[in-house]
């Protein structure tokens, strides 16, 4: 995790504002784009909401092209949607049916929204038996927008682009560790990451093949009903037994000690590095993208300095000497904006290591900014609507 | 050569890559949720309960009764039968039904119910057992996918368990 | 006749074991994957321990048959009508399999005995990362056996088949058949003796068993308090 005295050390223009207003002009466009349809059809609430996302996305942008830098501006606007997806969420489920919890009723009658992170738990049984192990619709109806179908069409869409930067840019769950993370000045257990991040940072792995292996023998998806910790944000089956009531219980203390407790003690994220299935998969994902970080290894002086600023410890010794990270890199820009030397850079696969990093930086930001604003953008104009709903000056 | 052609390929990569972005609500996002919706999937039977076997017509309402579902070798579930009063709003206050649930033209089970006005009420009912298949239930509302009365829109889902046999799905 | 009878109820052995082999897959695989993935790599050597495997679950099989082979000798006709009523002692059973099946995860995947030297552990770690370690014994014949005879329904199908054939070598010859049927299925396993055995693949294959055996754990314990508490 990037510090603020050594994020604050770097030059703070790296680009005049003239040319950063430029680059900003398509995002900006892109943005009004996304959000017309708030404006043509919605009420004042959504007129308010989508300037003020559209403003907040567009001046982010802007600040990444004036400073350089990426991941302090992308922070900010992946922890207000962290923060304020729980926000909308429960509001809206609040405003529904008085309750966080989903009744079987609900399940029954396909209308449980579709997350993405039970995506790989589904594979194998889709393949084998074209079954979906889910308790939604398969197409959206009016009760239930969410479908499978159009949930996996996004993420897939969005995996194409991003790969694993979908943990730094689309996933609505991250922001709220990164949010923790980032509140302790001081790290803590420094030592204990240090010692055994090589172990931990392989868990999310054996749970990505546990939970496909279980839920392809039960028939269960596995992962939401006992292991997701952002149940406890969202929404959860009713307790009705003692099984359920376990199950609530596990999702209440994995949130509290990997997303809460353990980031303010290690500024990592340490759900996302050291827990998350399927952030193990997407990491996959990045086998094929084009966009990733190098080590000019001319300039690097094994500062560790980029090792030790990666929330999810995708940085090894041995990775940084061979000039790349590791597989579940998320491409967040910590380490790039972290390295005093300019030895971390942004590459395009194909093209030379650290020639026109900043090139490379600008194309994988167009796409991951497009993609954030779709959909990052629209729920926090949907959470800030709902704010704007209930103020009481109104 | 190979220098020469990379960069080449990997930026034009990008540009795709951005020219896919663009696309990825107008176009794209209909094309892959297309895709999926006609990959041939189906909700799995232990939710949806199932195909319908069979319908019942009744006054003013009708019954569907779905084929019993089986548990997979490592489910957690009972098996069961699911039935289907609809639509709500044109039932009686109060239902007591006998239906055939396998088809042999014999009353397998006898369902009852109180229906309340309000939609949100909970719901609770009882099953009463009249082949020794299934398992009677008293005073049950959403207890779990196999042993359930709820209320879901307009229509009313009671589940059935049956008694555990030999043959799986 | 007897013949004819003989190959159509081997016939009709191999077809139910063919039809049942993904519900084998399904719930062998969860056992079977981090197993191997926990073994040197190699196509030869993991075509060896897969061999000990089903072997081992052939033999898982052949116990069965006997047993029931027996019982239905024993009581005739009674066997078809008494399965409904088998589903309480099966439950036993089943949750003492699961324990088993837990503690055979345990000792094996997590590498105890394994060939390193002791002075070279970590504290606290399951395997070091810089260099790779095998177990000792390979865990093919107890995992092979447990999940042979772990009491799946289309199993207890077989079982009733056999049990009403005449002769116990005839009951033998369906369980081999049927036994064939699902072995088949289990090839494809092999292709993980393809995957490179970094210290990182082995280290996750470790955590997963470990996981399993949790889960399994679990599961076997649901099972017996539930008959426990509910008969």
């Amino acid at each position: 995790m990037a510090s603020r005295s050594s994020v604050l050390a770097r030059p703070p223009a790296f680009r005049g504002i003239g040319r950063s207003i430029l680059l900003t002009l398509p995002m900006a466009l892109w943005s009004l784009l996304m959000f017309m349809p708030s404006f043509q059809h919605a009420g004042r609430d959504r007129h308010i909401s989508a300037l003020l996302v559209i403003l907040f996305m567009t001046t982010l942008f802007f600040l990444m092209m004036r400073t350089g830098e990426t991941y302090r501006w992308r922070r900010i606007f992946f922890v207000a949607m962290g923060f304020l997806f729980p926000f909308g969420f429960i509001a809206a489920l609040v405003a529904e049916r008085g309750t966080m919890s989903i009744p079987i009723s609900r399940m029954v009658s396909g209308d449980t929204p579709f997350c993405f992170m039970v995506t790989p738990s589904l594979l194998l049984p889709a393949a084998f038996a074209r079954t979906i192990i889910f308790p939604g619709s398969i197409l959206p109806t009016a009760s239930n927008p969410h479908s499978i179908a159009a949930m996996i069409g996004v993420w897939f869409a969005m995996t194409l682009i991003l790969g694993k930067a979908w943990c730094s840019y689309a996933c609505f769950f991250g922001g709220i560790e990164e949010g923790f993370a980032a509140f302790p000045k001081r790290r803590r257990l420094h030592r204990f990451i240090t010692r055994f991040g090589a172990y931990l940072r392989l868990i999310p792995w054996a749970i990505l093949v546990f939970v496909v292996l279980v839920s392809a023998a039960i028939f269960e998806p596995v992962y939401c009903m006992w292991l997701c910790p952002f149940k406890a944000v969202t929404e959860f089956p009713a307790v009705r037994n003692v099984e359920t009531a376990i199950q609530m219980g596990i999702f209440v203390a994995l949130f509290a000690g990997l997303v809460v407790v353990l980031p303010l003690l290690t500024k990592k994220r340490t759900q996302c590095g050291f827990f998350c299935p399927f952030g193990a998969f997407q990491s996959l994902f990045n086998k094929i993208n084009l966009f990733e970080i190098r080590f000019n290894r001319e300039k690097c002086v094994d500062c560790t300095l980029c090792q030790t600023s990666c929330p999810t410890m995708a940085l090894s010794k041995e990775s940084i000497r061979e000039g790349k990270t590791l597989l579940n890199c998320m491409k967040c820009g910590a380490c790039v904006d972290v390295c005093k030397k300019d030895a971390a850079v942004w590459h395009l696969k194909g093209t030379a290591v650290a020639v026109k990093p900043e090139r490379a930086r600008l194309l994988f930001l167009y796409g991951a900014w497009a993609l954030a604003t779709m959909m990052g953008g629209s729920i926090l104009a949907n959470s800030v609507a709902t704010m704007v709903h209930w103020l009481p000056w109104k | 050569m190979r220098s020469r052609i990379l960069p080449i390929l990997a930026y034009t990569g990008a540009g795709l890559m951005l020219l896919v972005t663009v696309c990825v609500p107008f176009v794209l996002f209909q094309v892959f949720t297309n895709g999926v919706a006609h990959a041939g999937l189906h909700i799995d039977a232990v939710y949806s309960g199932g195909t319908v076997a069979r319908t019942i017509q009744r006054d003013g309402y009708r019954i569907l009764v779905y084929q019993p579902v089986q548990p997979r070798l490592l489910e957690r579930i009972e098996p069961f039968v699911q039935i289907v009063f609809e639509p709500a709003d044109a039932l009686p206050a109060h239902v007591s039904d006998e239906i055939d649930l396998d088809g042999d033209g014999h009353p397998d089970v006898r369902v009852s119910f109180n229906l309340s006005a309000d939609p949100n009420a909970p719901l609770r009912g009882d099953v009463t057992a009249l082949n020794a298949t299934y398992i009677s239930l008293t005073n049950v509302g959403g207890e779990s996918f196999s042993r359930m009365f709820v209320r879901t829109g307009n229509k009313i889902v009671v589940r059935v368990p049956m008694k555990k046999d030999a043959v799986s799905r | 006749m007897a013949a004819l009878s003989l190959s159509a109820s081997a016939g009709e052995a191999l077809v139910l074991g063919l039809a049942t082999g993904p519900v084998c897959l399904a719930t062998c695989g969860p056992v079977v994957v981090p197993w191997m993935l926990v073994q040197p790599q190699g196509v030869r050597g993991h075509s060896r321990q897969l061999f000990l495997f089903l072997a081992a679950r052939l033999a898982g099989y052949l116990v069965f048959a006997c047993a029931v082979w027996l019982v239905g000798s024993a009581i005739p006709h009674a066997l078809p009508h008494a399965l409904p009523h088998a589903s309480t002692g099966r439950s036993w059973l089943m949750g003492g399999i699961q324990l088993l099946l837990a503690a055979a995860l345990v000792v094996y995947a997590a590498g105890w005995p394994h060939r390193r030297c002791a002075a070279a552990k970590t504290a606290g770690a399951l395997v070091q990362i810089g260099e790779t370690s095998f177990p000792k014994r390979s865990g093919a014949l107890a995992l092979g056996f447990l999940t042979g005879i772990n009491l799946c329904p289309p199993f207890l199908v077989a079982g009733v088949r056999a049990a009403q054939l005449a002769h116990l070598s005839a009951a033998l010859l369906f369980f081999v058949c049927f036994f064939a049927g699902t072995a088949i299925w289990f090839f494809p396993f092999l292709s993980l003796g393809f995957l490179k055995r970094t210290p990182e693949v082995v280290t996750v294959a470790r955590m997963v068993a470990l996981l399993l055996a949790c889960w399994y754990g679990f599961s076997g314990i649901s099972i017996l308090i539930e008959r426990t508490f509910h008969g």
